[in-house]
């Protein structure tokens, strides 16, 4: 009976260090940002508080008539819709590469295909200003070759976030492809076996065996490179500040912008609650249509 | 791999517990009145230390500890400082940064100090350092280094567009940026970084116009803006300047194809470092004017944090860095020019030819509009002079747009 | 993925490691851009177009950068963060475990708040973040930079996959050896999630070496920098520095490049050897 009790008790020890952690340092965080998100705080406010005020709604209303910000939902969407699929399709791809051989130069090339996402965020910026440069850029100095004119990569808004995107697909690469590295070392020999004997060729192979038993990393890679792109912000925020005209501005850079450039940090919290809906709605419906595929 | 985790696990109590140890004992020591704790930027932060010895030389019992904090994250770091009331005793501040703190109360006032520190009356320093001393009435910081946007020009190349020395009007500027850019495909007159926010408030200023914040007026929809916007963005228009980006600047200085351009006097080492071939075929030159030739203040102040406990020794500090003696050092040091009137008499200014033109343009240099809106409001106008030069919009109706949006954000 | 035997086997072979060869080298050209700037003077960092190999090589920027900073002091605090991460490493698969294998009362729910703090951009809770520190009295403490990064939704999401995969037969039959709960985690479910392990272990590393924000924010005191922290003192208000900068940074990823060779072998190895499934 005690012994019961005692057990029913281990799934709390295990998670409890983890989540008490969580609470303090993210959730009351998150809980007080929610407040604030009602209220006029700036760094006045942050310095004396009886200068802050309750404002109810007013920052929300205000954000949904706020032009640029409707805009940086725009552009995050766009973000998404493009960039998620081709990342998870391109590490997806060099994992299966990378994992088909396992001697040395294959295990070599494990850590540079990771190196994109540990290069240094300058280093990034100077080298893939330099590609997209408009006049003395590689790609179009390639492209000139090809007698095609000059693209402004950065100068054009659509063309612009497909710049950036391009960018982080290239930086993001690595550590998904990690995941899907360690998921396939996960699958056993003996399931490719069988499929062999059973007459399955390479294509049946992959979707019928491979894929259904990475589901579980690719729940993962899906729902966390969501997660990650709805917060795009790096990527515009060394290479083009938001511009050109705003096209690359993100909502994680609008708020960032709001916060920290200008320290409106009511009018940013409640930017960053609207993101947080949104991904919270996103993540909730990836969720749900998981649940129809038998989970644990 | 548990083995693993569970050693490193050890090692790590075992240095963070002698850590621990050797912080709780750097408390004891610390946090007393004889301790002085000095925030500063980047570089330098770094070099400060250089300075501080003398000054605990010259003050037997006394401790600056200087803490340097990186350009990038500072603003991160002084909210935090803000937020919890927990700030240095003294900070530096970039200029722009300075009503935005003030505003907010996290500097202290000094004006009750100033009878008993007539060093720091604001006639000693160049009139723009002084502007930023004061918000509203109060006196928030002591002009530590300035700096100024002025001319780069190559002279070779300017000579054989027939301009023996830099164009001094805007019409010679304009001028001399065309015959320039009609070199041939490539070539351009002048560089004009527009992401630089104070650079179309230096062509209003030159243009006559004042902003009028006792009243709460911006100015932004009279004849001298609108006319500085116009000659801002005519070099854009008439392809003297490059809407796109191009080149790194230095690089198009230094092969000609973009002979002047705007910048600070950082750019001189720069220059210097990054393009050596180029030894004594460029100058800086005052700013071309019209009605004036305006530039901006920029550089750095000190200020003491609001509820600094030991304010009378941060002025005794504050005080040493304001020597002439110190503030030369320091131009030693770290290259940054110094902020007093009497510093600029010593002859390493005044008889160098660069610094001379610095020292010049000094005089004539204005602080950006005090009120903590301003960067928010220069960034619209970047936004709309952008959709001007590389959207095509139309230059009024954008600045009539803008005039109502920065009005407001005064007005809030 | 398949045995080779066949010829045609031989020349797929071939292709895909010439494709691999070619995209390796394309994808990891800035990184090593990144290293030889390191030692080019600053008149060619910047160069246009960039020269990949140093034309007058130098060591200064490394010289530089080792007079002046605090080298030792930084190095020891980035030390102690990376060893705390690995202890944060463990809790996360502690709570990963926990998810994945346990039915208890309010599973969902608290998984769903945990994941819900990697919906935020971490920016807005900072200031409340550090209000929090600040009411506890760990500013200017070791403690106070190492905590509020210790655990990580990611981190914990990720090993609640990768243990769900876990047979829950194999649990069980240890369970009726007798085994307690927290010896089947660390001598069973550890052993056969190596892979994961290494995986994490490589995340944590990087985040712990690099940690920037928190030891710069909590310090009052140089002492408590980073390496991070202390070589982005070395950048200019301006921007300039550029290739001392990347001596920091081909400095800063030479440990990461080494964490990632000794780890990688653990994700290869994979579950299969220890003849599970």
């Amino acid at each position: 009976m005690f012994k019961q009790k005692f057990r029913n008790r281990h799934p709390y020890m295990f998670i409890a260090p983890a989540v008490t952690l969580l609470i303090i340092f993210s959730i009351i965080p998150i809980t007080i940002a929610f407040f604030i998100s009602f209220t006029d705080l700036d760094l006045k406010g942050l310095a004396n508080w009886s200068n802050i005020s309750w404002i109810g709604f007013d920052n929300y209303q205000n954000l949904f008539a706020d032009d640029t910000f409707i805009k940086s939902i725009f552009n995050t969407l766009f973000y998404v819709v493009i960039g998620v699929p081709l990342v998870i399709i391109c590490s997806l791809g060099i994992a299966l590469m990378l994992n088909y051989g396992s001697n040395k130069l294959f295990s070599m090339f494990r850590s540079v295909y990771y190196m994109p996402s540990i290069t240094n965020i300058i280093a990034v910026a100077v080298i893939w200003g330099y590609l997209y440069n408009t006049e003395y850029g590689l790609f179009n100095y390639i492209l000139s070759l090809l007698s095609v004119e000059n693209i402004p990569w950065l100068q054009e808004p659509t063309i612009a976030k497909i710049s950036l995107i391009i960018l982080a697909v290239w930086k993001g690469i690595g550590i998904n492809m990690i995941i899907f590295l360690a998921a396939l070392q996960g699958i056993p020999r003996a399931y490719y076996e069988a499929a062999k004997i059973d007459g399955a060729n390479r294509i049946q192979t992959f979707f019928n065996v491979t894929l259904p038993l990475l589901r579980y990393a690719t729940f993962f890679v899906t729902v966390t490179t969501l997660i990650g792109w709805m917060q795009f912000f790096e990527e515009p925020y060394v290479m083009t500040q938001g511009g050109p005209l705003d096209g690359t501005l993100s909502i994680a850079l609008f708020i960032y912008q709001e916060g920290f450039q200008f320290s409106e940090f009511g009018y940013a919290a409640a930017g960053s609650f609207v993101l947080f809906i949104m991904i919270i709605i996103i993540t909730l419906i990836q969720f749900k249509l998981r649940k129809s595929d038998t989970e644990y | 791999m548990r083995k693993w985790l569970v050693l490193t696990f050890i090692v790590a109590l075992l240095a963070l517990s002698a850590c621990g140890n050797e912080e709780a004992a750097k408390k004891d020591s610390g946090n007393k009145d004889d301790e002085i704790t000095v925030w500063a930027m980047g570089e330098e932060g770094k070099l400060l230390k250089q300075l501080t010895d003398k000054f605990e030389k010259d003050n037997k019992g006394l401790k600056v500890d200087v803490q340097a904090i990186p350009w990038d994250s500072a603003h991160d770091k002084l909210l935090t400082a803000v937020a919890s009331g927990n700030g240095p005793d003294i900070l530096q501040l970039g200029t722009t940064w300075v009503p935005e703190f003030a505003e907010a109360g996290a500097l202290l006032d000094l004006t009750e100090y100033m009878e008993e520190h007539p060093e720091f009356a604001a006639e000693n320093y160049f009139d723009g350092a002084a502007e930023i001393m004061q918000y509203d009435d109060q006196i928030v910081g002591i002009p530590w280094y300035v700096d100024t946007r002025v001319l780069y020009y190559r002279t070779d190349i300017l000579e054989e567009a027939g301009y023996d020395k830099a164009p001094e009007t805007w019409e010679e500027l304009q001028d001399a940026a065309k015959k320039l850019a009609d070199r041939g495909e490539g070539h351009y007159g002048i560089d004009i970084d527009q992401n630089d926010q104070i650079m179309p408030f230096i062509f209003a200023w030159q243009n006559g116009y004042e902003a009028n914040l006792e009243e709460s007026k911006l100015n932004f929809d009279t004849p001298e803006f609108l006319g500085a916007m116009e000659y801002y963005t005519s070099f854009f228009k008439e392809g003297s300047s490059q809407v796109e980006q191009g080149e790194d600047i230095i690089q198009a200085f230094a092969n000609g194809k973009k002979p002047m351009f705007f910048s600070g006097p950082w750019m001189v080492n720069i220059i210097n470092e990054q393009a050596p071939d180029i030894e004594g075929k460029w100058a800086p030159a005052v700013m071309p004017g019209n009605e004036t030739n305006a530039s901006s203040m920029g550089g750095a102040t000190l200020s003491i944090f609001h509820n600094s406990e030991n304010v009378e020794n941060a002025l005794k500090f504050l005080s040493y860095m304001n020597e002439t003696e110190t503030q030369l050092e320091w131009l030693d040091i770290s290259n940054t020019l110094p902020s007093k009137l009497e510093s600029w008499e010593d002859p390493i200014l005044q008889d160098d030819p660069m610094y001379s033109v610095f020292g010049e343009q000094l005089k004539k240099a204005k602080a950006g509009l005090q009120t903590e809106q301003f960067e928010r409001i220069a960034q619209e106008l970047l936004s709309a002079l952008e959709r001007v030069n590389a959207g095509g919009a139309d230059l009024e109706k954008e600045i009539e747009q803008f005039n109502k949006t920065a009005q407001d954000l005064l007005e809030e | 993925m398949a045995s080779i035997h066949s010829t045609k086997g031989k020349t797929e072979k071939t292709l895909i490691t010439v494709l691999m060869i070619i995209g390796g080298i394309l994808v990891s050209i800035p990184f090593i851009w990144m290293i030889t700037s390191a030692f080019k003077p600053e008149s060619e960092a910047l160069r246009i177009p960039p020269t990949i190999l140093p034309e007058n090589p130098t060591l200064d920027n490394f010289k530089h950068l080792f007079t002046e900073l605090n080298f030792l002091v930084y190095l020891r605090n980035t030390l102690i963060i990376v060893a705390f991460s690995f202890v944060g490493l463990l809790f996360n698969g502690m709570a990963g475990y926990g998810f994945a294998k346990f039915a208890f009362k309010g599973r969902e729910k608290i998984f769903y708040l945990v994941l819900a703090t990697m919906m935020i951009p971490g920016q807005v809770t900072m200031i409340p973040v550090y209000l929090l520190l600040n009411g506890m009295g760990l500013t200017n403490t070791l403690p106070g930079i190492i905590l509020p990064g210790l655990v990580a939704a990611f981190s914990i999401f990720l090993f609640r996959q990768f243990m769900g995969t876990i047979p829950t037969d194999l649990i069980e039959a240890a369970r009726l050896d007798g085994a307690g709960e927290f010896y089947i985690f660390f001598r069973l479910i550890i052993p056969i999630a190596k892979p994961i392990f290494a995986v994490q272990g490589i995340l944590a590393f990087i985040g712990a070496w690099n940690s920037f924000l928190w030891p710069l924010i909590i310090a009052n005191d140089e002492s408590l920098y980073t390496l991070s922290v202390g070589l982005s003192l070395l950048q200019g208000q301006y921007g300039n520095n550029f290739a001392l900068q990347m001596a920091g940074a081909a400095f800063m990823v030479v440990p990461i490049i080494i964490i990632f060779a000794f780890f990688q072998k653990y994700i290869v190895e994979g579950f299969t050897m220890s003849g599970i499934k």
